[in-house]
Parts: C-alpha cells; sequence; structure tokens
C-alpha cells in the first residue's frame, strides 16, 4: 500500500535547487545524503547536475520510470507539474509546496482544482504544504527536515510540519528509532486514514503514532483504526478539542456534547490510545515499540528504597494494573538471599545498600513468578550503586522474558549513563514511577481491546415510515422543534416503552381515560403556560380509584385557575403510573466529524451539573451500549446500593440500541434527549417518560 | 325586597370590597340583607358543595346564614367551560334565578356580586347585563380610574342599563389625579346624567399583598418563620445594588419585601437587619444556614422562588394589579373607606328606600 511513497526504486525532485538553504536543495540533499540507493533525478529546467545527479529539465524529459515526484515549486506551478506526472505516468507524488488551503479562499480553490486533477489522472498526493516523507527502511529521506531518525519500529504521522520536526530532534537525542514519518500536511488526498492502513501493512512499523488537529472523514477513519489497532497499537494525540459548538444546542445532550466528547468515544471505539500530552505519546510509543504486551494486570516492583515504591503502588492503585501478592514460593527464594530488613513482598524493597548482583537476583526471581505479568524496576542512586552495572543486568535478563520490562531510575547526574544503557538497548527508561505505570497501563488496556469479542450490533424492528412522516410534516410547517406529542410517537415507532397518556377535557373523559389506562394513574395539568406543574399544584399521583380521578381533576384544573388565571388550560393529562425507577438520561447528537453520537447518563435535574455522562458514535454495539452504562461514576446507583433492587440494565441497553437505530436511520436529526428514562427493576424494563427532538432538512 | 347588583367594566376593579361595604353598612342601618353571587370563576369545595372562593370569603364577612348551596349556583370549573363551548350547559339561569329566590325570601335587599366585567358569562347567556335584568335588579359599577377610556366604558353600559344603573363608583384614583376627577370627570358624567356615588383613593395597604399570596403565585418554598405568611407587602424591592445602597432603600419603604438572588448573602443580611417583610430568593438558590438562622431570630419569613429576579419582579407586580381582598386587617381598613367616602343617601334614595 502506497509503495511507491515509501519504497520507490525512482525518485524525481521537482524544483531541486542549486543553492542550499532552499527547500528544493534540502530535500534533494537528504534523499543523497542518507544513501537512498535507488535512481533520483533532479528537476530544474536550468541546471545540468546537482548534488552529483543529471538534472533534467521537466518531469517528462526524464528518460526511465519515476515511482515517485516530490514537488517543491510555487503554487502557481504545481498544477503544470501534476499534469507532466500524468503524462510520465507517476503515480506517487508528495507535494512541499505551501500556498494552498491555508491562506484563504483563493488557495482553497486553487487546491481544490488541483485535487480534482490529480484524481482523474490517478496519482495520489500528500500534502499540499507538508514537510515531506521519510522511511528509515529503505533510507529514504524525503523530506527538508534536518536529521535522520534511527531505525525503528515507530511510525509517526503528524497534520503539523513543526511538530514533525520537533520530534525528530527529541528521537535523536533520545535514542529512540523511527520506522516512518509522514507530514500530511493539507490531506488533499491522502489523510490519516490512509497512512494508518500503510502503516499497518509496513512490517518495520510496530506502533503508530499520530498528531492530529482534525479528521477527515470520521467514519471511514473509525473504520480503519478497528481493523488496523487489531494489530499494531495506534496512540494518537488530538489537540483542539474545544467545545464551543456545545453553547449553540439548546437540549442537555447538545450542553454536554462538545467535539471533544466525540473524539474520545470515536478513539475508544477503534481502539486507539489516547494521549494527553506529547510526553505521554512518547513514553507510550517507547513501552509499545521496545515490549512485549503484559499477559495480565500483575505488576511486579523491586525498589531499592521505600518512597518511590509507595508511589508506585499509588499509581497502580489508579490504573487498571494491581500489585498482586508474591506467591509463597517466590517469596522463600527471596528471603533465602535478601537482608532480614528487606521486604519480600511487593514492592519487593532489596533496601538501600542494594548492588547490582542483588536487583540481578531478584530480578530473576520475579521473572520467574508466574503470577506476575510485567515488571518495574524501580532505583534511587545511593552511594552504594553503580546504576550502569544495575542497567546491564536489567538488559541481560529483560532480553530473554517475555514480560514486559520497565524502568524508572530516579535522579540526573548519577543514572544517566545506566538510563542511556536501557535506552540502547531497547529498555523504557522513564525518570519517574507512574510514567512507567502509565505506560504499561496503556499496554495493558491495548491488549484487553484485543482480547475482546467480535462487535454484535442489534436490529430492532421499527416503523422509519412513520417517522418519515411525522418529519416530513413538521418540516412541512418551517419548524426544527418536535413537539411532544411528535417526539413521543417518534419513539413509539421505534419501539420505546412510552406511559400511556390521554388527555381529558373533562371529569367524564378523565374517568373514561383512566379506567380505559388502568389505575393507579397520574394526572397533571396540560397546559402550556404552566412550567413547574407540581409547584403549582398541578399534579396528582396513585390515583387509585374513579372519585380519586373525579377530585384530581378538579383539583388540579381549580388549582390552576387560581394560582395562574392567565393560563390556557389544555386539559387534564391522565397517564399510567409508572412503578419506581430510576432516572437515567438518553441522547444523540450530530457530530460534524463523526455523525450520530449517542449519550448515556444518570438523570434528573443534576444532569448538567454533574455532567456524569458517556458518549459513543452511533451506531453502538451491544458491547458499546454495555460500556456506556458502565462508564459513568454513578452505574453503582443502577446497580443498587443498600439492599435496594437492581435496574433494569438490559433495559437501558436495549433503549440506547434502538435509539442509535433511529439516529442511523435519520440523519436529519440533530439532537434529541429522553430525560427521563425511568428504568424499572431488573426485569421490568424502561419507559422512556419525556422526550425532546430537533431536527433539520 | 329589593336587589342590587355590584358590576364593573373591568377585571380587578374593587367588586368585592364594595360589596362588604355596602353590605355592611345597609345591615348597620338596619336592614336584612342578603347576598349571593351568580356566577363565580374560582372554583373551590366547601364541605363537598361547590362554590366560588370570593363569595365564600364574603359570605363569612358579612355573617350570613344562607346555606351554601345557593351563593354561587354557577362556578367556572373546567368541566363547565367544556361543555359551554360543546353547548351542552342549558339551564344556568334557572339555576341562578332558583338561588336568587331562596336568598331573597325575608331579605330587604339582595346584593348580587357581579363577576368579572357586564360581559362575563355571555358564552353561557348568564352575562351581567342579562342578570341584571333577569334579577329586576339595580346596579352600580364600582372601576379604577385608569384615564380617560374609563369614561367611554362606563357610558356605553350605562346606555345599556338605562335607568337600572344608579351610579357608579371610582375606585384607585391617584393622589396626583384627584383633583382631576372631582374638578373634571365628576361634572361630566354627572351631566351625562350619571351619578357619581363616589371616589375612592388609591391606598397603599388596599393594595398590599399578603406574603402567602406571594408564596402561592410564585410557586416558593418558605424556609422559615411560616407563621409570619400574613404579613403585608406594599412595596417590593429588588436587592441586586450594592448592600450600602440597598439598605438606604429598605430602609425607606414600609412594609417592603426584597426580591435578591439566592447567592446575595450580604444583601439577604441587610435586609433581614431592616426588619423587610418577607425575602424572596430567586434562582431556586438556597442561603446559607446563617442567613435562615438569623431570619429566624428577627422573624423574617424567607421564600425561595425557581425564578429568575426579572420574572419575579414581573409576577409580583401583576400581583398586587389583581389582588383579592383577604386579609383581615385590609378588609375593615376597605369597609371603613366605602363608609366614609360613598354618598350612601343618595344610594339609597336610587333605590327608592329611606331606612
Amino acid at each position: 500500500m502506497l509503495e511507491h511513497f515509501f519504497n520507490p526504486s525512482s525518485i524525481a525532485v521537482v524544483g531541486a535547487s542549486q543553492n542550499p538553504g532552499k527547500i528544493g536543495y534540502d530535500i534533494l540533499n537528504n534523499i543523497v545524503r542518507y544513501g537512498f540507493e535507488g535512481a533520483v533525478y533532479p528537476i530544474n529546467p536550468k541546471a545540468e547536475e546537482i548534488l552529483g545527479r543529471q538534472a533534467f529539465p521537466d518531469l517528462v524529459s526524464v528518460p526511465s520510470q519515476i515511482d515517485l515526484a516530490i514537488v517543491a515549486l510555487p503554487s502557481p506551478a504545481v498544477t503544470e507539474v501534476i499534469e507532466q506526472c500524468g503524462k510520465k505516468k507517476v503515480d506517487s507524488v508528495v507535494i512541499i509546496t505551501a500556498g494552498f488551503k491555508e491562506i484563504g479562499p483563493e488557495g482553497g480553490r486553487l487546491e481544490e482544482a488541483l485535487a480534482v486533477r490529480a484524481r482523474e489522472l490517478g496519482l495520489r498526493v500528500i500534502g499540499p504544504n507538508c514537510l515531506g516523507i521519510i522511511d528509515t527502511a529503505s533510507a529514504l529521506n524525503a523530506s527538508f527536515a534536518a536529521g535522520m531518525p534511527l531505525d525503528g519500529h515507530i511510525g509517526f504521522f503528524s497534520q503539523s510540519g513543526a511538530m514533525c520536526v520537533a520530534i525528530l530532534d527529541w528521537a535523536l537525542g533520545e535514542n529512540v528509532g523511527f520506522s516512518r514519518f509522514v507530514s500530511l500536511g493539507n490531506k488533499m488526498d491522502i489523510s490519516e486514514t490512509q497512512i494508518m492502513l500503510s502503516m499497518e501493512h509496513d512490517e518495520n512499523t510496530r506502533v503508530i503514532l499520530g498528531y492530529l488537529e482534525s479528521i477527515e472523514d470520521g467514519p471511514l477513519f473509525m473504520k480503519a483504526a478497528r481493523q488496523v489497532s487489531k494489530n499494531k497499537p495506534i496512540i494518537i494525540i488530538k489537540s483542539g478539542t474545544t467545545s464551543a459548538g456545545a453553547k449553540a444546542a439548546s437540549s442537555h445532550t447538545g450542553a454536554l456534547a462538545g467535539s471533544e466528547h466525540a473524539y474520545s468515544a470515536a478513539f475508544k471505539q477503534s481502539g486507539i490510545i489516547r494521549a494527553e500530552s506529547m510526553q505521554s505519546l512518547f513514553r507510550y510509543a517507547v513501552a509499545f515499540a521496545s515490549q512485549p504486551l503484559p499477559n495480565g494486570p500483575s505488576l511486579g516492583i523491586i525498589t531499592n528504597s521505600g518512597g518511590p515504591g509507595i508511589l508506585a503502588a499509588d499509581a497502580c492503585e489508579k490504573s487498571s494494573l494491581h500489585l498482586s501478592p508474591i506467591r509463597k514460593e517466590t517469596a522463600d527464594e527471596l528471603r533465602s538471599f535478601l537482608p532480614p530488613t528487606a521486604s519480600v513482598y511487593n514492592p519487593v524493597d532489596i533496601i538501600g545498600d542494594a548492588s547490582a548482583e542483588r536487583y540481578d537476583r531478584t530480578l530473576e526471581v520475579i521473572l520467574r513468578d508466574p503470577a506476575i505479568h510485567a515488571v518495574l524496576i524501580l532505583l534511587a542512586p545511593t552511594a552504594a550503586q553503580d546504576p550502569d552495572a544495575v542497567a546491564r543486568g536489567i538488559v541481560r535478563l529483560a532480553k530473554d522474558s517475555d514480560k514486559p520490562v520497565m524502568t524508572a531510575f530516579m535522579g540526573e547526574k548519577k543514572v544517566k549513563g545506566a538510563r542511556k544503557i536501557l535506552q540502547d538497548h531497547a529498555i523504557p527508561s522513564y525518570e519517574y514511577p507512574e510514567d512507567a505505570i502509565a505506560a504499561l497501563d496503556a499496554m495493558l488496556c491495548y491488549r484487553r481491546a484485543q482480547e475482546e469479542p467480535e462487535r454484535r450490533y442489534q436490529h430492532f424492528e421499527a416503523d422509519s415510515g412513520r417517522v418519515r412522516q411525522i418529519f416530513s410534516s413538521v418540516i412541512g410547517q418551517h419548524r426544527h422543534d418536535l413537539i411532544e406529542k411528535e417526539a413521543r410517537e417518534v419513539l413509539k415507532a421505534y419501539g420505546f416503552r412510552l406511559p400511556e397518556n390521554r388527555i381529558a377535557r373533562t371529569t367524564k373523559e378523565a374517568v373514561e381515560a383512566a379506567s380505559e389506562i388502568g389505575y393507579p394513574v397520574v394526572m397533571k395539568i396540560a397546559s402550556p403556560d404552566v412550567l413547574h406543574k407540581s409547584d403549582m399544584g398541578g399534579v396528582r399521583v396513585k390515583l387509585e380509584d374513579e372519585t380519586m380521578v373525579e377530585d384530581a381533576f378538579f383539583d388540579i384544573t381549580a388549582n390552576i385557575q387560581l394560582r395562574q388565571p392567565d393560563a390556557r388550560i389544555l386539559g387534564v393529562m391522565v397517564q399510567e403510573m409508572i412503578p419506581q425507577g430510576k432516572e437515567v438520561i438518553l441522547g444523540i447528537t450530530r457530530d460534524i466529524q463523526f455523525g450520530p453520537m449517542v449519550m448515556f447518563g444518570l438523570g434528573g435535574i443534576y444532569v448538567e451539573v454533574l455532567k456524569d455522562v458517556a458518549f459513543r458514535i452511533a451506531p453502538l454495539s451491544v458491547e458499546e451500549a454495555d460500556a456506556m452504562i458502565r462508564e459513568i461514576r454513578a452505574f453503582p446507583l443502577l446497580r443498587g446500593v443498600r439492599g435496594e433492587a437492581p435496574a433494569d440494565i438490559k433495559g437501558i441497553r436495549e433503549a440506547l440500541l434502538r435509539l442509535s437505530q433511529l439516529a442511523m436511520d435519520f440523519p436529519e436529526i440533530i439532537e434529541g434527549d429522553i430525560n427521563p428514562l425511568l428504568v424499572c427493576p431488573e426485569g421490568q424494563g424502561a419507559v422512556a417518560v419525556d422526550a425532546r427532538m430537533t431536527i433539520h432538512e | 325586597m329589593i336587589s342590587l347588583y355590584v358590576g364593573s367594566t373591568g377585571g380587578y376593579s374593587g367588586k368585592n370590597l364594595t360589596v362588604m361595604g355596602l353590605g355592611q353598612r345597609l345591615m348597620k342601618d338596619g336592614l336584612k340583607v342578603g347576598y349571593f353571587k351568580p356566577f363565580g370563576r374560582l372554583p373551590i369545595k366547601i364541605n363537598g358543595v361547590l362554590t366560588d372562593k370570593d363569595a365564600w370569603f364574603i359570605h363569612r364577612v358579612l355573617m350570613l346564614k344562607d346555606p351554601v348551596e345557593t351563593l354561587c349556583p354557577v362556578v367556572m370549573t373546567h368541566d363547565l367551560m367544556v361543555a359551554s363551548c360543546r353547548g351542552e350547559c342549558a339551564g344556568l339561569e334557572e339555576k341562578i334565578l332558583e338561588a336568587f329566590e331562596t336568598v331573597s325570601k325575608g331579605k330587604d335587599v339582595v346584593l348580587v356580586g357581579g363577576a368579572g366585567r357586564l360581559e362575563s358569562g355571555k358564552s353561557m347567556d348568564i352575562s351581567g347585563y342579562r342578570l341584571v335584568e333577569r334579577l329586576h335588579a339595580k346596579a352600580v359599577l364600582v372601576d379604577s380610574y385608569e384615564g380617560e377610556f374609563y369614561l367611554d366604558a362606563v357610558l356605553a353600559a350605562h346606555e345599556r342599563l338605562q335607568e337600572r344603573l344608579l351610579g357608579v363608583i371610582v375606585n384607585r384614583v391617584r393622589a396626583g389625579y384627584l383633583d382631576k376627577v372631582e374638578s373634571l370627570i365628576i361634572p361630566f358624567l354627572e351631566q351625562k346624567g350619571l351619578p357619581v356615588l363616589g371616589v375612592l383613593p388609591n391606598d397603599a395597604l388596599l393594595g398590599a399583598v399578603m406574603v402567602g399570596d406571594v408564596v402561592d403565585a410564585l410557586a416558593g418554598d418558605v424556609l422559615c418563620c411560616r407563621n409570619k405568611l400574613d404579613g403585608l407587602i406594599e412595596h417590593f424591592l429588588i436587592g441586586s445594588m450594592q448592600v450600602d445602597r440597598a439598605l438606604e432603600y429598605i430602609r425607606k419603604a414600609r412594609n417592603n419585601a426584597v426580591i435578591v438572588g439566592g447567592d446575595r448573602a450580604d444583601v439577604q443580611l441587610a435586609a433581614i437587619e431592616a426588619s423587610t417583610q418577607c425575602l424572596i430568593l430567586t434562582g431556586n438558590l438556597y442561603p446559607n444556614e446563617i442567613v435562615i438562622s438569623r431570619a429566624e431570630v428577627r422573624g423574617v419569613p424567607i421564600v425561595v422562588v425557581r425564578d429568575d429576579t426579572y420574572s419575579v419582579a414581573k409576577k409580583v407586580e401583576e400581583l398586587s394589579r389583581k389582588l383579592r381582598l383577604r386579609e383581615k386587617e385590609k378588609v375593615y381598613y376597605g369597609i371603613k373607606l366605602i363608609e366614609e367616602k360613598v354618598d350612601f343617601k343618595r344610594l339609597y334614595e336610587g333605590l327608592g328606600m329611606s331606612p
């Protein structure tokens, strides 16, 4: 995939320059200097030869086949180059040139025209406005970056060129190797999705890293990421996730759903590991690239001092890892050679005077313990120590182990050399134990995600025709908000259980309605002017017979006549009395980049304050619906506390899946929520009590 | 037996107060007085009998002994409203006439309380105009003086009621208008053949609202001093300014209530110290315990409401405009005012009586 970009046999540099300091010179120089073995053709009508290579006036004049063209000409000249690529049958082009979409509408139009033409000619394009690409395996550095990364197994793509150069420089300083570097630029044709897929097929890439500001096609990206992340970890840092758009939204869901929620949901659902900072991006990358994944959550810690051990234990507690108890056999064995003041239990504290030899023996024993899945070695530089010797011991032992081994040698001056030894031998070496644990935690999560079963999707019978009818009548009336009755009907068509209700205009009608619905019933004033119904005496519950309904009808209407004489009274709503339940909120919004998104949270009046909600991009699988329910902090409340009956979690799951189906079937729904969905005790289902929905043409 | 209809050309004009004032005076003059309200709009059940809330109140103030059943024969429940639109409410007039017959037995005068405006009830064929005719009643109109449109309305009513209309009582005349009413409006009406039986000045106490009414109207939550809900509020102040300025305002106005955000502890404490009648906290924000305990000490009820300050201010303004007389203090003051300001000699002449 995209083979000609990363492993070409011949390259043309269009706009190759003879003058050092020009981008056209730097790129050619990088290609030549870092040992690219294929043919290189500088294209420059004014030159005979550049950097010892024969130059050609244009692409067409090159006598042999060209796999990859790198374009570094000013933007107006690029169109012609694309035409020549077409004639010369060059199928892969990297456009370094800036001055397109990023400079405004004019540049945007130019880029658009270029994209159309490239598509017609069957060209694949990286850029424009990018730094170039690097592939260490084919010794290709078609970029104007300063330097060439070491060989390694990390593939990196970035929407920001500056990020690329900064990271390259950092990697050189830290001895971190890379397989590929791709600067995406304006993503005119090739975007993160194609790069991710190409890296999946690149055998030198073990870990895929990305810096993203936006995503071109959300659903496509998710689909690709899902597939790729099964084979290779994808770690992404996403910047620019503000919630400015959320302000405009009117319903609860709208108020909570910024695009940040969409990204974090999309990443979760496609198995992407999200890094919160550049620092953690690379900490994760180093761990993933160099160590095997842990087979389980048990972490063994070896330390030569108490404090760091405790810090590590704390960090462990907050992660999905845990400090497993040391088996008796292991403890006995440790006790046989450790001083009596040492702690043979996890964290294993081999105390301050620990020598390299003591570290060695301890690590060897711990690695052999089958109950331990990963090892973290901590070292605080005491006078007794030779950190370099400790590091060498770790390198030797870790080499043959199938368990991940991480280190945190704390300090700077005395441990610098040791860290370098560890890094050189692909043992992740962190400054602090928390960093090591965060990286291990990410590895464990990835491991678990890989073990997850295939997603199951459920399809429900639904009357979509009816919904279409309602929507077109709403649009026909130039409205966007559905009235309650319409929203209820939409939900009904999608199989939601709604409380039976009827508007009664008179006492007689109320009694009739109650007997049709079945006692007990709830009665509420039906008036658009009465906002706080129960405060105004407009609600009566648990009405069990005709007399109670008659009295309630009188009381409710008389109360409103008295307290709010101007209110327009439509009648009284007679409603099925729903058994006691817990209130949750379900919602849908539409994210610009990922499409419909489903929300779930604990309901009631505190929803906006607590923001205890979970989001997922639709369509939801059964597993994702379950994960959403478990994700909110209030989940234990749903399971029941202090002898309470558990709520019907399956009922919530079904409601989420039905809502997801509705959102997928009707892209015109911009937002909507069911607030509350009343969840009855286990086995009794859930009832949508109130609903709102906004659609767009 | 003579019947006297007390009506108006607009709602909330002072009909109830007038009925009570007239009733009291007629009784004092030794007449046997009856009262009924043919058509009520505030349904309430007294011992299972449907009647009107205002009528029931007047009934008790005048200490009448007639049965509740005849007090208000037609009450506008939601059921009746629907039935009237469906044309299913025949026989209402008969019910009224029947009740009137019962009430008038053994009475010298029966006061007939009008509902809303003279036109009210038209959709059920029981408008004020029609009832005056059917009950062979004389009529007195009481209305607030709210500018010159007042004249058009009462003259139109005069044209329809003719000699049945004994005269008008001009209510709520602000101090600044009193001179104009006396020198211009009264002579004009008199010259048109419409006697002016009395002029009642606008009065802050009569316009006062009970704390409990505010609680009801705003659906508020009372946090303390429930026993002080009968306090009267004459002025509402909005306490959103600096605390020292707020104090100034609060001290100036008699019987005030302070509307302030639930999060403004400074203004709340200042108002409590200045002995406001009531603290209305907006935005559904609850005050801290210190404020509540201080209010308890000073006997100031605190009411927490959901609305924002603006909406509350709008609602309470409406409230004092559409006030219903309920509080003893106000009722007796009002009755005294009627006694003083209404020309009873002329009224008796019109009724053809001489007590």
